[in-house]
C-alpha cells in the first residue's frame, strides 16, 4: 500500500443550530465553500488534480440529500471529472470520509482526494426529517433507536460520573475554547460567507451575504452556573444542555494525496494518515465508543497511548467523554486533550465532526509541535471510531 | 356611523389593566397599553425607551405569567403594544375606546382624563374601571361631548374568568354609547352585563363586601372560627368552595378592607354601616401584612415540611397564631351534602338547629334585608343584584333567588319573629299575593319589579336560547334521569345532559339514540349542549367511571363491549344522519364528553374550554370514537388530496401525543392549537349565548342545504407510526417521565390511532378503527392496574400513576 499524506485540512466556524449565524445558509454552500477554499489554500494544487470527493453527512437528506458529495463538488466549481460520494457513519461520518478518501489513495485507485464532512442541523435536525423505526424491531429492541441524551444518562449512572464532574468538565471546555478564540489559535478556521434573508423597506426580502469568522456557541460559564440548569433527558438525571455538546452547523475538508503526487506537483505534506478503526458497543451506552476504538487503533498502528501528543475526543456529552478519558488512563494528561475545547463549547455538527476534529487536531499538533494525534468519537447506534495522524 | 372598536387603549397595567388588555386581545382587538414613566429613572435612563416603559412592560409580563392565565392564548399579546403616558399619549387619538384602570385616586384620575380629553378623537368612548369613586366626581367640568361619551365599565378580577361587567351610565352618557358598550361587552367580550347606578362600590361589591363584613363582625360575636365559617358558606349554600376567608385570601385582605372602607366612608346613611367596621383581629392582620396568598399567608397558610408535604394551617383570631387546620362539621352541612338540588340544600342548612345553621340563618337575614333595601338605591331591579353576585362572586344564587329557594313568605315570618323589620317593598309584594321574586310561566322567566309592583319579563338577549326556559314551557320531548331532548324552536332540538358532572352513562346513550330517531322524524337538526352551573362548569367530565369500575370488577367484558358498540353506533349515526348535529361545549369537556363533540358535524365552543382526551389517566383510552375522530380532525384539516402525499408522521405524532399525554386545553384558542377545534368550528365568547349560537349554526347549515358527509376510508399512519412511538416511549421510560404501565397503554393507543397493523398511507374503514378502540378498551379493563387507576380516581378525584 502506498503512503498517504494530508496536504490541507480546514474547517468553517461552527454555528449554533437555528439560533446561530449559519441558520439561513444552505448546507451545500458551507461544504462547497470549504472544499474550494481547501484547494485554493494548497500551494501548487488545482481542482483538475482532484480525483474524488467523499463527504460525510449523518443525515444526508433534503438539503443535504441528492448525493451532496457530487452536488458540493460541482458547486465548488471542480471539473466534471471529479466524482463525489456521500458517506454516512453518523457522528463519525467526517472521519470515515477522510479514511475512505485515504484508502482510495493507498490502494492506488486515486491520487488526490478530498475527505470532508458536513452537517447543517438547522436544515436537517438530528434523527432526520422522516425517522421511521421498524415497528417490530423497535418493539423488541427499542434501544437501537434510543435518544443520545438517554445514553449519556446511562453512562453517567452506570459508571458514576457525577453531575458536578460533568459541569466542571463542561466549564473547562468553554474556558479553553474562549481562550483559544481570543488568542487567535483556531488557525484551521476559514472565515466563511453566510446568508441571511433581510426584509427590505418595501416588505420584500433580499438574500444578503456576510462573513462568519468564529465559532458562535462559545459561552464562558462556571461549573456552579451550569449546576443550576435542569436536566433534559431524564427527570432525575444529570445531563443538561450545559454539559452536552451543542447542535451545530458546520463543514470541514481535508485534502489527501499520494506521496508520488506530492512529489510530482510539489505539494507540501503536513501529516501522514496512519491508521483508522471502528468498533461496536452497546447502543444504550454508545458514549463508551472511544474507550474501545482508541486502544484498537493504537494496536493497529503499533503505538502506545503515551506516544500521543494531541487527543481530539469528541465531547458528545461530558459524561461519556470524561468516562472514556478516565478509563483510558489519560486524565493525568488533560493538557493534551481537546486543548482548545470540544463540542460542548464548539459544537458537534454530527457528520462534520470527524472532519472538523481532524483539522483541529492537525492545527493543534503544529501548535504544540507534537508528532502523533488521535481523533475519536462515539457514534449513535453504539460504535466508536478513532484515527491516528502523524505530523510531518 | 357604524361604531366599531378598531383599537382600544387600556391605561394602567396592573392586574386589572393587564387583564382587560388580555381579554380585549383575546377578542381580536388591537390594544394600546399605557402606564406611567417610572419616577426613579437614573439620569442615563431618562432617554431610554426601554427604561421609560419599564412599568408597563412588567405589567404585561405579569399578565403573561399569570396562572390561571389571563390570556386565552399567549400569542394574543402580539395585538398589544405598550407605551407610556409621556411619550405615547398621542396614540390615544387612534383609539375608539379608552379604558382608564389607574390607581383609585380622584386627583390622579382627573389629571389623566384632562390629558385624554386633549388627544382623544371626537366620538371615541372613554370609560373608567373605577370600583368605588363616583363617576360624577371624575368627569365634573369636562366638555359636554366628553361627558356624552363617558361611562363606567367595571370589570372583576380575574378579568378573563369573572363573568360580571358592571356598566355605570354617567348623567350625560348618550344612550347609543351605553347600548354599544353593553352589546360589545356581551357579545365580543362574553360578559354578563349588570346595569349599576353611580353609587359607591356599585352593585356587586356593595352587596358582596357587606356580606363579608357582616360575617366577620358576627363571627366574633358568636364565637365562630374561620374554618367553621368557611364550612358553612361553601357549596351547601351555593357559594364557591373558597367560601368567605379563602376567597379573601385570594383577593387580598387589603383590597377587601379598601372596598369596605369605601362603603363606610361614602354611604353614611347605610342602615348596615356598622357591619363595615371590621373586628380588631382583621386590622391586626393587615398591620402584620397577613394579606392572603400574595403575602404567603392570610386567614390560611400552607407550610411545607422538609419532605415537601403540605400542611394546611389556619389563623386563630384570639391568639393571632396559625394552628393546624381541622375541618369542622355541622349536622346541617352534612345533611345538605346528601341533597341533590341547591334549593333542598339551602332549606336544609337554613332550617337546621345546630350552631352552624343558626349562624347561616342570621347571615341569610342580613343578606336578604340588605339586598332588598338597596333597591332602587343601587340598581332598579332585583335581577341586577342577583346577577352581580352570581357573576362577580360566583354564587350559584343571588340573595333574592336564595330567598325564593327558602320561601319568601316563610322567611319573612321568621325574620319578623326574630324581631327584624322587613323592607316595605317585600311586604307589599307579599300583600299583593305574590309569593316569589321570580316565576317561570310558559317558558318565560318573570321577576318582581318593585317600582311598578308587578311581574315583568326578565330581559333576554336576542342571541340567547335557554334550555331551562324551553323545558319550563313543556318543550321536553324525551327525558330520563340523565338526559333530555328539548325542542328549542324552529324545529331544532337540543340534547341536554343533566347527570352529575354531566358524566356519560347508559341513560344518556339511551336518550341519545332515541333523540336521533326523533329528530330525524320531527326536526331539522340537533344541538348537543347544556347549561350546567359553576365556573367553569362541566359540559361533560367524561364517562361515568363508577359504571366502568363496576363492570371491571364484575368482569362483565361482553357488557362493556356492547356498551361501547352502542356508543359508537350513536356517534356514527349522529355524524352520518341526514340532519346537522352541532355540539356546544364549554368548560370541562373531558374524555367521553370530548368524544361526543369530536363526532359532531361542527362545534360551537365557549372561549373557556378545557377540552382533552384524558382517558390514559385512568388506564383507559378514548373508545367513543375519540382516537379516530381526533386523527380525522388532523387529516381533514389538510387541503384536498394532499394527505396522500404528505409525511403523515407530522400529524400522527402530535395527534397521538394529545391522547398519550392527556393534553387538556386551557381555552378554546388552545383547543384550536391542539387540533380539537378545526377551521369549521366556532368560538363564542359569551356562554349564555352558546345554545343560541349553536342553534343558529344548525339553521344556517340547513339553509345551506345540508347533506351528511360521505363515509370514506380514513388514511392512516399504520405500523410506521407505531415504530416511531415505540422508540420515543423507550426514551421517556428511560428518562422516568412515564411509568411502565403508561408505556403499555400509550403503545396500544398508538396502535389504535395508527389504524392497527397496516401499511402507512392505507385507507382504513372508520368501523375498523372503532373496533380497535373497543378491543383495546376491553383489554385495558382486564388489567389490574387500570382498575386501580379507576378506583383511585373515584376515591380521591386524582389520577394514580402506577
Amino acid at each position: 500500500m502506498r503512503d498517504v499524506y494530508i496536504v490541507q485540512s480546514v474547517r468553517t466556524p461552527g454555528c449554533k443550530q437555528k439560533k446561530g449565524l449559519f441558520n439561513q445558509t444552505r448546507p451545500e454552500e458551507l461544504i462547497s465553500f470549504i472544499m474550494k477554499s481547501a484547494v485554493e489554500r494548497t500551494k501548487n494544487l488545482e481542482p483538475e488534480h482532484l480525483d474524488d470527493v467523499m463527504v460525510g453527512c449523518a443525515f444526508p437528506e433534503a438539503e443535504q440529500g441528492l448525493n451532496i458529495g457530487r452536488v458540493a463538488s460541482q458547486m465548488a466549481g471542480f471539473p466534471d471529472k471529479v466524482s463525489g460520494a456521500t458517506v454516512n457513519r453518523f457522528c463519525a461520518s467526517g472521519i470515515e470520509a477522510i479514511a475512505l478518501a485515504s484508502m482510495r489513495v493507498q490502494m492506488g485507485w486515486s491520487d488526490v482526494t478530498i475527505g470532508a464532512g458536513l452537517e447543517s442541523m438547522s436544515f436537517v435536525p438530528m434523527t432526520g426529517l422522516n425517522p421511521r423505526p421498524h415497528p417490530e424491531f423497535s418493539r423488541t429492541n427499542p434501544e437501537m433507536f434510543i435518544s443520545m441524551g438517554i445514553t449519556a444518562e446511562n453512562v453517567a449512572s452506570r459508571y458514576n460520573i457525577s453531575r458536578e464532574d460533568q459541569d466542571i468538565f463542561a466549564a473547562n471546555s468553554q474556558a479553553k475554547a474562549a481562550k483559544a478564540r481570543d488568542n487567535g489559535l483556531f488557525t484551521e478556521i476559514v472565515p466563511t460567507p453566510a446568508t441571511k434573508y433581510v426584509k427590505q423597506e418595501d416588505g420584500t426580502y433580499k438574500k444578503e451575504t456576510f462573513i462568519v469568522e468564529h465559532d458562535d456557541g462559545i459561552r464562558v460559564s462556571s461549573a456552579e452556573g451550569l449546576g443550576k440548569l435542569r436536566t433534559v433527558f431524564s427527570a432525575a438525571g444529570s445531563v443538561t444542555a450545559g454539559n452536552s455538546s451543542q447542535t451545530t452547523d458546520g463543514a470541514a475538508a481535508t485534502i489527501i494525496a499520494s506521496k508520488e503526487k506530492c512529489d510530482e506537483l510539489g505539494l507540501e505534506p503536513i501529516a501522514k494518515f496512519v491508521s483508522y478503526t471502528t468498533i461496536g458497543c452497546k447502543s444504550d451506552e454508545m458514549g463508551v465508543g472511544p474507550l474501545y476504538a482508541i486502544p484498537k487503533v493504537l494496536e493497529q498502528a503499533g503505538l502506545s497511548i503515551d506516544d500521543i501528543d494531541i487527543f481530539e475526543i469528541n465531547e458528545a456529552f461530558a459524561s461519556q467523554a470524561l468516562y472514556c478519558i478516565r478509563e483510558l488512563g489519560i486524565e493525568k494528561v488533560m493538557d493534551k486533550i481537546n486543548i482548545h475545547g470540544g463540542a460542548i463549547a464548539l459544537g458537534h455538527p454530527l457528520g462534520c465532526t470527524g472532519a472538523k476534529l481532524t483539522a483541529t487536531c492537525l492545527a493543534n499538533l503544529k501548535e504544540v509541535n507534537g508528532r502523533y494525534g488521535i481523533v475519536s468519537m462515539c457514534i449513535g447506534g453504539g460504535m466508536g471510531a478513532a484515527a491516528i495522524f502523524e505530523r510531518l | 356611523m357604524i361604531r366599531k372598536v378598531r383599537k382600544a387603549a387600556v391605561i394602567g397595567s396592573g392586574i386589572m389593566g393587564g387583564g382587560i388588555a388580555a381579554l380585549l386581545a383575546g377578542a381580536g382587538v388591537k390594544v394600546q397599553l399605557l402606564d406611567i414613566v417610572p419616577f426613579d429613572l437614573k439620569d442615563e435612563e431618562k432617554n431610554d425607551p426601554i427604561a421609560r416603559n419599564r412599568i408597563v412592560k412588567s405589567g404585561l409580563d405579569a399578565a403573561l405569567g399569570s396562572y390561571p392565565s389571563l390570556f386565552f392564548n399567549k400569542k394574543d399579546a402580539g395585538l398589544i403594544s405598550i407605551g407610556n403616558l409621556d411619550d405615547d399619549i398621542e396614540k390615544l387619538s387612534e383609539c375608539d375606546w379608552i379604558i382608564e384602570v389607574v390607581v383609585e385616586n380622584l386627583k390622579i384620575k382627573r389629571e389623566l382624563f384632562t390629558k385624554i380629553e386633549k388627544v382623544r378623537k371626537t366620538g371615541s368612548i372613554v370609560t373608567s374601571n373605577t370600583s368605588g369613586i363616583p363617576l360624577q366626581d371624575i368627569c365634573q367640568g369636562f366638555s359636554k361631548e366628553f361627558k356624552e361619551h363617558f361611562m363606567g365599565t367595571h370589570f372583576f378580577n380575574p378579568v378573563r374568568y369573572m363573568h360580571l361587567l358592571e356598566l355605570i351610565p354617567g348623567a350625560d352618557t348618550l344612550p347609543e354609547i351605553l347600548e354599544f358598550i353593553a352589546a360589545f361587552g356581551e357579545k365580543n367580550l362574553g360578559k354578563g352585563i349588570v346595569w349599576a347606578k353611580d353609587t359607591p362600590n356599585f352593585v356587586g361589591n356593595r352587596i358582596g363586601v357587606q356580606g363579608i363584613g357582616a360575617t366577620m363582625k358576627t363571627m366574633t360575636e358568636n364565637d365562630m372560627t374561620i374554618p367553621e365559617i368557611d364550612a358553612i358558606f361553601g357549596p351547601a349554600l351555593g357559594r364557591p368552595k373558597t367560601a368567605i376567608f379563602k376567597t379573601t385570601d385570594l383577593v387580598g385582605l387589603d383590597t377587601m378592607i379598601h372596598v369596605l372602607k369605601n362603603s363606610y366612608d361614602l354611604c353614611p346613611d347605610d342602615e348596615q354601616r356598622d357591619t363595615h367596621i371590621l373586628p380588631d383581629f382583621i386590622n391586626k392582620m393587615a398591620e402584620k401584612n397577613l394579606l392572603g396568598n400574595k403575602t404567603g399567608g392570610g386567614f390560611y397558610k400552607t407550610e411545607l415540611t422538609p419532605e415537601w408535604k403540605k400542611i394546611r394551617k389556619v389563623l386563630n383570631p384570639s391568639t393571632m397564631e396559625y394552628e393546624d387546620l381541622v375541618r369542622p362539621s355541622f349536622p346541617c352541612i352534612d345533611d345538605a351534602k346528601k341533597k341533590s338540588t341547591l334549593k333542598e340544600k339551602i332549606s336544609c342548612v337554613l332550617n337546621g338547629d345546630d350552631k352552624g345553621a343558626k349562624f347561616a340563618w342570621k347571615m341569610a337575614v342580613n343578606s336578604f334585608l340588605y339586598a332588598a333595601n338597596r333597591i332602587p338605591e343601587i340598581a332598579d331591579t332585583i335581577i341586577e343584584i342577583d346577577n352581580s353576585m352570581k357573576w362577580g362572586y360566583n354564587f350559584e344564587m343571588g340573595p333574592f333567588e336564595t330567598w325564593d329557594a327558602y320561601g319568601v313568605k316563610e322567611a319573612v315570618e321568621r325574620i319578623e319573629e326574630d324581631g327584624f323589620d322587613v323592607p316595605a317593598n317585600v311586604k307589599e309584594m307579599l300583600a299583593k299575593g305574590n309569593t316569589s321574586f321570580y316565576k317561570l310561566e310558559n317558558g318565560i322567566q318573570y321577576f318582581y319589579d318593585f317600582a311598578s309592583g308587578s311581574y315583568k319579563k326578565v330581559p333576554v338577549s336576542k342571541n340567547m336560547v335557554s334550555i331551562a326556559a324551553a323545558k319550563g314551557n313543556n318543550k321536553t320531548v324525551l327525558e330520563n334521569k340523565s338526559a333530555s331532548l328539548v325542542d328549542i324552536g324552529d324545529d331544532v332540538f337540543c340534547l341536554e345532559f343533566h347527570s352529575k358532572m354531566n358524566a356519560l352513562n347508559l341513560e344518556i346513550f339511551e336518550v341519545f339514540g332515541e333523540a336521533l330517531d326523533y329528530v330525524d322524524k320531527n326536526g331539522v337538526g340537533l344541538v348537543i349542549g347544556n347549561e350546567a352551573g359553576g365556573m367553569p362548569g362541566a359540559f361533560s367530565a367524561g364517562a361515568d367511571l363508577g359504571v366502568v369500575s363496576k363492570f371491571c370488577h364484575d368482569k362483565k367484558y361482553a357488557e362493556i363491549y356492547a356498551f361501547l358498540k352502542d356508543g359508537h353506533k350513536s356517534m356514527q349515526r349522529a355524524k352520518y344522519s341526514p340532519f346537522p348535529v352541532v355540539a356546544a361545549p364549554y368548560g370541562l369537556v373531558l374524555g367521553g364528553g370530548c368524544e361526543v363533540c369530536l363526532s359532531a358535524d361542527k362545534m360551537v365552543a365557549h372561549s373557556e374550554l378545557y377540552m382533552g382526551l384524558v382517558e390514559i389517566g385512568v388506564g383507559l383510552l378514548p373508545a367513543g370514537g375519540g382516537c379516530m375522530n381526533l386523527w380525522k380532525k388532523y387529516i381533514n384539516a389538510l387541503p384536498a388530496k394532499t394527505a396522500k402525499d404528505i409525511d403523515l408522521a407530522k400529524l400522527f405524532v402530535p395527534a397521538f401525543m394529545k391522547v398519550g399525554m392527556a393534553a387538556v386545553s386551557g381555552s378554546a384558542a388552545q383547543a384550536q392549537g391542539n387540533g380539537f377545534l378545526g377551521q369549521a368550528d366556532r368560538i363564542v365568547f359569551n356562554r349564555d349565548n352558546l345554545i343560541g349560537e349553536a342553534k343558529k349554526e344548525v339553521l344556517k347549515m340547513v339553509d345551506d342545504g345540508y347533506v351528511p358527509p360521505a363515509k370514506q376510508g380514513l388514511i392512516v399512519m399504520g405500523d410506521a407510526g407505531q415504530g416511531m412511538v415505540n422508540a420515543e416511549i423507550f426514551n421517556m421510560l428511560n428518562g422516568k417521565f412515564m411509568s411502565d404501565y403508561d408505556a403499555f397503554l400509550a403503545k396500544r393507543i398508538a396502535y389504535v390511532m395508527s389504524g392497527g397493523d397496516v401499511r402507512v398511507g392505507s385507507l382504513v374503514d372508520e368501523d375498523t378503527i372503532l373496533k380497535l378502540e373497543r378491543d383495546a378498551f376491553v383489554d385495558f379493563c382486564k388489567e389490574e392496574k387500570t382498575i386501580a387507576r379507576i378506583d383511585h380516581m373515584l376515591k380521591t378525584g386524582k389520577p394514580l400513576r402506577n
